[in-house]
């Protein structure tokens, strides 16, 4: 099924690359090729797999610019372990803009966000707009579901949603929506969403966002906060946010009584100048029945000279669902114009429960990238992984771009 | 008291569109500002009132822009901006990700995440279910290891295999009202829950339950897994 598919995404962008090149319109891309080696997690086996990747968008195929196609995609061969081939279509969809200069309609395999829900689907999505203060949006297809090894939707997997939203405001965003869910049991999911922001004196946002599942007639998701930033350097966030988990209908999970977890945020981000960003930040997490959690995080990126630019991060959590103390360093250094040179360290110490102990976990990388000319580049990338469960496991991947 | 609280926000929904309708500001098209440095962008919104959104903090925070219709992303950002962090891809660009198998991994899943996943998974239990698909994906894996070898914490008082508790005893009860999710990766089906908390056995419903709602969504079905017909 999935060479099938591979084999019509061919096939289509070649049709299209042709049919491009009669109407003059614009054809853009990258094709990637990889090489990747690494550990299969499940068996413990050293895995070798090449890779190529296209993504794809032809523009301006009519005179007025309203027709376009976009596309993303990979395949994979094993050439070591005998898991033989595997593809992903990302997305592959039409676009045609502005119809009657109200009317985007977009077909194919695309990305859907509406605050009820967000899916991957194989359908169609229409929005009306300047009709007035509020456009209007509907979508609908087949559930795209990915798992490990590939495709996971079933036949019976189909999402869709309508939308509302204010248009018009500088300052303000206000969203309203709807999303269903279907599966082999009926209807999965039934949710409400709504989403709202608004700029305020010129330094203060408040933004809220919210899902309420119909079924279990309760609020899944809350979230509100509020940045102030006095000025464009200093950005202050305060967040509260509540979840209480939801199942499909289709899983019996759907029926348990569930604790509400709830989460307060505080955290600053702040430019000294062209050469230091700092950010620190703390979050106290409850999860019911007297259970908590605190994470402290503190981050920072560094340009001590143009060519040069340091990352480092680190964060502590302590509380129910275990410790963890860790963080990240990246470098990266452009000695001269094509070429990129970086590396880093992730190290993390963690403790799960009182009966696991203490563990540790460090991955390290370098990697490399030349720009061969304008159009082609090439890079390198290898990392180390010690941790609990190997004392060295290599892994890493080559890719060679070409641009189009 | 909630159908109230629901219209009034359809009508104060309503009132706010009504009241605007002379939207005269209409908000800048970002596409022909796609290429600049993101430093570059307060030489307008240092003015504009509108606060920094791709700065350290847009892993963490950018859902509440993205998600959501009328988004401005996609004037400049292809839906592969999305779909390589949150589906696994990549064309190698950037140096400091890395993969996982064959997928791309983003960078909120630092070092070892296989082995520290129980613990940031705990941070925000749905953020996992942005990307993932709860039964399919956690069990994919979950499912290929030999039952005994994970290490739940209510499953360690007791038995051979550390794999039993007993109602009196164990923290199940605790640990599945907080973590729900985490019993749904290595029980998709929910077999171990049934056998004591089918019908005439332990209630698993919260307080306010509205079992019509579910019975009226699944065609019955999900009822049928512990009740008799009729008796739900």
């Amino acid at each position: 099924m999935t060479l099938k598919r591979m084999f019509c995404l061919l096939t289509g962008l070649g049709m299209l690359l042709s049919t491009g090149i009669a109407w003059s319109a614009e054809v853009h891309g990258r094709s990637s090729t990889q090489y990747q080696w690494f550990t299969d997690y499940l068996t413990g086996n050293k895995q070798a797999e090449f890779g190529q990747y296209l993504n794809l968008s032809v523009t301006k195929i009519d005179p007025a610019g309203k027709l376009s196609f976009y596309g993303y995609g990979r395949g994979n061969q094993d050439i070591l372990n005998g898991q033989g081939f595997n593809a992903r279509l990302y997305f592959l969809y039409g676009d045609y803009s502005n119809l009657f200069d109200k009317v985007d309609i977009r077909v194919g395999r695309q990305f859907v966000n509406y605050a009820a829900g967000s899916a991957l689907v194989d359908g169609g999505k229409i929005d009306l707009k300047n009709v007035g203060p509020v456009a209007f949006s509907i979508m609908g297809g087949r559930n795209v579901i990915f798992n490990l090894d590939g495709e996971a939707s079933n036949d019976n997997d189909f999402v869709w949603g309508v939308a509302a939203n204010l248009v018009g405001l500088k300052k303000t965003d206000a969203e309203l929506s709807y999303f269903m869910k279907l599966d082999d049991a009926g209807i999965a999911r039934d949710q409400v969403g709504g989403s709202f922001k608004q700029y305020l004196f010129n330094s203060l946002k408040i933004y809220a966002n919210t899902r309420f599942d119909l079924t279990s007639e309760a609020f899944s998701e809350v979230l509100t906060g509020v940045k102030y930033y006095p000025n464009s350097d200093l950005v202050l966030t305060g967040e509260w946010y509540q979840s209480y988990p939801i199942f499909d209908n289709s899983s019996i999970y759907s029926v348990f009584a569930v604790n509400r977890y709830q989460e307060a945020v505080f955290r600053a981000d702040y430019t000294i100048n062209d050469k230091i960003t700092v950010n620190a930040g703390y979050s106290k997490q409850f999860y019911g029945e007297d259970a908590e959690a605190d994470v402290y995080g503190i981050g920072t990126q560094i340009r001590p000279i143009d060519k040069v630019q340091l990352n480092l991060n680190y964060d502590y959590r302590t509380g129910y669902g275990g410790k963890l103390n860790g963080g990240a360093v990246e470098i990266m250094y452009e000695p001269i114009k094509p070429l990129e040179l970086a590396g880093g360290i992730h190290y993390d110490t963690y403790e799960r429960d009182r009966a696991t102990g203490r563990e540790t976990a460090r991955k390290y990388w370098l990697g490399s990238k030349y720009k061969l000319n304008k159009s082609m580049a090439a890079s390198a990338r290898v990392e180390n992984n010690v941790n609990q469960q190997y004392k060295d496991d290599w892994a890493g991947r080559i890719a060679f771009n070409y641009d189009f | 008291m909630k159908k109230i609280a629901f219209i009034l926000a359809i009508l104060g929904f309503g009132l706010i569109c009504l009241q605007q309708k002379s939207y005269a500001e209409k908000k800048i098209a970002h596409t022909e500002f796609s290429d600049m440095a993101i430093k570059e962008c307060n030489s307008c919104h240092k003015s504009e009132g509108i606060a920094p959104n791709h700065n350290a903090d847009f892993i963490r925070g950018h859902r509440v822009l993205a998600s959501k219709t009328g988004n401005n992303c996609s004037q400049c950002h292809s839906q592969k901006m999305c779909l390589d962090c949150h589906q696994g891809g990549g064309t190698g660009d950037n140096l400091t990700q890395s993969n996982f198998g064959r997928d791309y991994k983003p960078k909120s899943h630092r070092s070892d995440f296989i082995t520290i996943h129980p613990i940031k998974a705990q941070d925000n239990p749905q953020q996992c279910y942005r990307c993932h698909e709860a039964e399919s994906f956690c069990n994919s894996c979950h499912s290929r290891f030999p039952k005994g070898s994970m290490r739940i914490k209510s499953h360690m008082m007791l038995g051979a295999n550390g794999q039993r508790y007993t109602f009196a005893v164990g923290e199940h009860a605790t640990e599945a009202r907080r973590n729900l999710q985490s019993c749904q990766a290595c029980h998709p089906e929910g077999d171990v829950c049934i056998q004591c908390h089918s019908s005439g056995k332990t209630r698993p419903h919260p307080r306010n339950w509205k079992s019509g709602n579910i019975k009226d969504r699944t065609n019955a079905k999900m009822c049928l897994k512990c009740h008799l017909p009729g008796t739900y």
